[in-house]
């Protein structure tokens, strides 16, 4: 549980959450996959 | 979520040495979830040659157990718990992805009638774990963070109302271990109870997002179920985390108003501060693949992608979770939160099963 009260420490975000960041890679990869350079993602 | 302890283990370094730091974890996060993948792929064709009878288990089970067997035995090593804490980065980016999925229409349908379940769902769950609170005699503040951790969104809004209400450290350790440890039980207990009532992909999905507190776990409870449960999982739960700030801007003003935290200034930044991102980037997802911004080949692709997301988060719910751990924290918010889990699962279903005659579904 240490690392969870390292946590709750207040953090002073500067830039970019983790939410942003997640969100902006999302749309990079939406965005190369719209202009064809990922063509087929297999699964 | 613990979206919260990743951002915390950030700390103001040289960013090329912090991108470093979370390579070993992403790749161990990658190599959980794609053995989880090749044992869904290679044990059904073992047993099948071999005629023996076992069950088909999907890949997120897969990479659950493979990341829970990692982390209760041997424990994951120093050297990639920066990594694995980058399981909540991987979920939200899915999430986003997952709006290609979606068209808006079914988006603002199904989230209409989610928000009303949520609405009812949240009203419920905070009043019944504010009098367990006080039946079992919890501190105050321990209440108050036990009851939006169960309402709303598990780990981060926990920790967002413990900034907002200025809560003990402990308090919030107690809270999320409760929610952390719950959550981690429901990913066995609740696709049992469904497959035993036998709910519908869409039932199911839908009660799935509003009794399980963590993303990752509502988004793994449902896809363990089916594809299609995942998604109303996900969407569901995105309608209750898209309303964390009104929870924690309440319990603010609460709090506030008996003197024991700050008074809340600007309404709208606090709003604005605790609103959680992605589900902005869902909606215009959701809006571009609606617009016929994407193919269809490209919408499959983006939704492929979104499952390789997804499989770095299954791996990361296994591997984070430490029974031992969990199981130093004290047995009363544990119980308290049994308790109330239990009562807002049975409650929730309830609401499901209701909304289910009425539209149908």
């Amino acid at each position: 549980m240490s690392e969870q009260r390292q946590a709750l420490a207040p953090v002073k975000q500067r830039g970019f959450s983790i939410d942003a960041w997640a969100v902006l890679l999302a749309f990079v990869l939406a965005a190369l996959v719209r202009a064809g350079v990922f063509k087929h993602i297999p699964w | 979520m613990a979206s919260s302890i990743a951002v915390a283990q950030v700390r103001p370094v040289n960013p090329a040495l912090q991108f470093l730091k979370i390579v070993p974890g992403v790749l161990l996060l990658a190599a959980v979830g794609y053995a989880g993948k090749l044992l869904e792929a290679n044990v059904g064709k073992y047993a099948k040659a071999h005629h023996w009878t076992f069950p088909n288990i999907e890949y997120v089970l897969w990479a659950i157990l493979l990341g829970l067997a990692i982390s209760n035995t041997v424990g994951v090593p120093e050297i990639f718990r920066a990594g694995v804490a980058t399981y909540e980065f991987w979920l939200k980016a899915g999430i986003v992805l997952l709006g290609a999925r979606f068209l808006l229409g079914d988006v603002l349908k199904l989230g209409g009638t989610s928000l009303a379940l949520v609405g009812i769902e949240i009203v419920g769950a905070i009043a019944f774990m504010t009098f367990l609170g006080r039946v079992f005699g919890l501190k105050p503040k321990l209440t108050s963070l036990l009851a939006v951790g169960s309402a709303v969104c598990g780990v981060s809004a926990i920790i967002a109302t413990q900034g907002a209400i200025e809560a003990d450290e402990e308090d919030s350790s107690f809270a999320i271990a409760a929610i952390l440890a719950l959550g981690a039980l429901s990913l066995f207990t609740f696709p049992l109870i469904g497959h035993a009532l036998h709910l519908n992909d869409h039932a199911y999905g839908v009660w799935s997002g509003l009794a399980v507190d963590n993303t990752a776990e509502a988004a793994a409870a449902g896809g363990l179920y089916s594809d299609a449960a995942g998604k109303l999982a996900v969407l569901t739960k995105t309608t209750r985390n898209a309303l964390i700030g009104f929870v924690v801007l309440a319990y603010a003003f609460y709090w506030a108003s008996r003197g024991q935290a700050q008074a809340v200034g600007n309404k709208a930044k606090f709003l604005w501060q605790k609103f959680p991102k992605f589900v902005l980037g869902f909606l215009i997802i959701s809006t571009l693949a609606t617009a016929a911004f994407f193919s269809k080949e490209q919408i499959g692709a983006l939704a492929n992608l979104s499952r390789w997301a997804f499989l770095l988060t299954f791996a990361g719910v296994g591997l984070r979770t430490n029974f031992k751990a969990l199981s130093k924290q004290g047995l009363k918010p544990f119980a308290v939160g049994a308790i109330g889990e239990v009562a807002i699962a049975g409650f929730t279903l309830g609401l499901v099963l209701a909304a289910q005659r009425i539209f149908g579904w």
